[in-house]
């Protein structure tokens, strides 16, 4: 053996032994290395390590995972059906007891189904529907239950499983499709009344406009009339204290005239008038010149 | 590998000046080769991208602007390139079914605070704000961005009632969505930053629609009778306004009309009665006499001696005679 063969094959065999003990861990993943089986040490931290030849390293998806299955139906403590879809953010927090007790994600899905769904069923079951749908804010329960459960069912996972959950929340919340028939025929009442409702309120309001205008414009035209008999009388009286104040300075006079343009109004054409002979008029006709002093 | 099967050469000659031109040509392909491989570690970074740069798996360049760089290359080191500012779109409510997976099109019904069923399709848009988390924190951001706006959505709407969530609480509902889903996509570490929470389509289900419009309709009739209401009212009170002015400015013409006249009739009187005074016999006698003259032509007359007995019977039967006759009586008016 030369010597240039013997740098060689020392080369070959390094970077055997290299390949063998050096291993990288990416940003995503958890390296768990065991010896011959049983598991030595979990390295979380991403970059090039170290082992024994005779260790292996297994790898971990660390990432944060979504459990989303079908959803499911509950029923709530005043006996309403609802069907809700959950979903759950977990991830592998403990590789080591990860592998001795599930091994693989779909059976730590299964796990994760059961610590999780039988917590829901059991929570939704203590309450009513007003505590997940209402209008009034302060009455929903959802997210105080929903964090109940994420932290109960984290430290069991955590414990058993090696499993963390981050967060179970609620997806989409629905009725079952039996129930939905009467959710509409229910909607459709209510807009039946809300419509009856906005039809009356403009009835309401447009008699009230129109009978607010019937009352303006009476009292309108009655102030104006008030108004106007009371200038009338005005004028009336000023005109009666005008007559007056000329009439009596000569009141006979008044008389005569007032008399005489009677006359000449109320004789007519159709008037037949018979007169004395005597008459201050004909006096003097028959009576002949005398009669007039 | 050539090498090692190549036969032995003397010692002496085995040292480099002397190495055989099979060998130097070897190494200098090597070295060649080698230089490639150090050069396939410069990188661009596009104006519209980040980079980050893991060593062995690990990152140790967490952002790398745009740019040309240098990384080692493979398998040291890696480069990762992600368009961060791109708006990312994942819809809500009524997706598209996926036939690739055989996923049916989820649904996009909702139930509101008064416990009615509601479709709502929303969409969201999000960027990338931190690379790493962005790529390596969780398995599928996407999904997470979807998952964290519907499950936000889902708590917003329950405590919403319809009517508001078809009119006037869109945009608060957007804007607390929007709010609350990125405080869940934070506590995932997700790397996303939502942009904006869009209402595309809220409606409520075909088998209400008819009732729903059968309420837009109701609103716009009442709003059809107010205004019709309104019109009354604009064209009746102006109108009694004005006959009000009307009846004023009469009661005002007739007042001061009165009044001329009596003003007119009174100077008259007092004129002539001035006059009376001075001869009051001769004029009473001649105001007598002209008003006798204009008086006495239209009338039948019967004059009758003031001491005879009057024959009423004939005034019956001559009609338009004016017979003299003798009688009493100074005056009468029977009619015809």
């Amino acid at each position: 053996m030369t010597r240039k063969t013997i740098l060689l094959l020392s080369v070959f065999i390094g970077l055997v032994l290299a390949s063998l003990s050096l291993y990288t861990v990416s940003e995503t993943e958890f390296a768990l290395i065991t010896q011959f089986g049983r598991p030595v040490r979990t390295v979380a931290q991403a970059g090039l390590h170290a082992k024994w030849f005779f260790q292996s390293a297994l790898r971990f998806d660390k990432r944060l995972r979504i459990y989303n299955p079908a959803p499911s139906e509950f029923l709530t403590r005043d006996k309403k059906n609802l069907v809700i879809e959950n979903y759950v953010a977990w991830r592998i927090e403990d590789p080591s007891r990860f592998v001795q007790s599930v091994g693989d994600v779909p059976s730590a899905e299964m796990r994760l189904h059961d610590i999780i769904w039988s917590g829901l069923s059991a929570a939704f079951g203590n309450e009513d529907l007003d505590s997940l749908v209402s209008t009034d804010r302060q009455k929903l329960q959802s997210t105080a239950i929903l964090d109940a459960i994420t932290a109960s069912s984290d430290r069991a996972a955590l414990q058993q499983y090696g499993l963390s959950i981050d967060d179970v929340r609620i997806k989409r919340l629905n009725l079952p499709e039996q129930n939905k028939q009467n959710v509409f025929a229910r909607m459709r009442a209510e807009r039946g009344r809300i419509a009856m409702q906005y039809r009356a309120e403009g009835e309401e309001q447009a008699l009230a406009i129109r009978a607010g205008a019937d009352r303006q414009k009476e009292e309108i035209l009655s102030t104006a009339y008030k108004e106007s008999e009371t200038i009338r009388g005005k004028g009336d009286a000023e005109a009666t204290r005008i007559y007056g104040d000329a009439y009596s300075k000569s009141p006979q006079f008044y008389k005569l005239t007032r008399t005489l343009e009677s006359y000449k109004k109320i004789l007519d054409d159709k008037t037949t008038i018979i007169l004395s002979s005597d008459s201050d008029l004909l006096k003097i006709l028959t009576k002949g010149q005398g009669a007039a002093k | 590998m050539s090498i090692l099967i190549s036969p032995p050469v003397p010692m002496a000659a085995s040292v480099e000046p002397a190495s055989p031109p099979q060998s130097r040509r070897f190494r200098q392909i090597v070295s060649y080769i080698f230089a490639l491989w150090l050069i396939s570690g410069v990188y661009i970074v596009q104006t519209d991208q980040q980079g980050l740069v893991t060593q062995w798996g690990r990152v140790v360049e967490p952002r790398v602007f745009p740019g040309i760089h240098y990384a080692l290359p493979w398998p040291i080191d890696k480069v990762y390139k992600l368009k961060v500012r791109e708006l990312r779109r994942r819809v809500v409510g009524g997706e598209i079914p996926d036939t690739v997976l055989g996923r049916p099109a989820s649904s996009s019904e909702f139930f509101s605070g008064d416990q009615n069923l509601l479709n709502i399709r929303v969409v969201a848009q999000y960027s990338v704000s931190n690379p790493r988390d962005f790529l390596f924190a969780a398995q599928s951001p996407d999904q997470i961005v979807g998952l964290a706006v519907e499950s936000e959505l889902v708590r917003r709407v329950a405590h919403t009632r319809v009517d508001d969530i078809l009119t006037t609480q869109k945009l608060a509902i957007q804007s607390d969505v929007l709010r609350s889903a990125q405080t869940v996509v934070d506590s995932y570490r997700t790397g996303a930053l939502l942009a904006s929470i869009n209402i595309e389509s809220v409606s409520p289900p075909p088998e209400t629609a008819e009732a729903f419009r059968g309420v837009a309709g109701a609103r716009s009739d009442a709003f059809r009778i107010v205004n019709e209401a309104d019109g009354y009212a604009n064209d009746l009170v102006p109108r009694a306004r004005g006959q009000a002015d009307q009846l004023l400015d009469q009661a005002h013409s007739y007042s001061s009309g009165k009044i001329n006249r009596a003003q007119g009739d009174a100077s008259h009187f007092n004129a002539v009665a001035a006059e009376y005074s001075k001869s009051p016999n001769v004029t009473s006698t001649r105001v007598y006499l002209e008003a006798m003259e204009l008086v006495l032509p239209r009338l039948k007359k019967l004059i009758v001696d003031a001491n005879s007995n009057l024959d009423l019977s004939m005034i019956g039967k001559q009609d338009n005679s004016a017979a003299p006759a003798t009688g009493p009586g100074t005056e009468g008016a029977p009619q015809r």
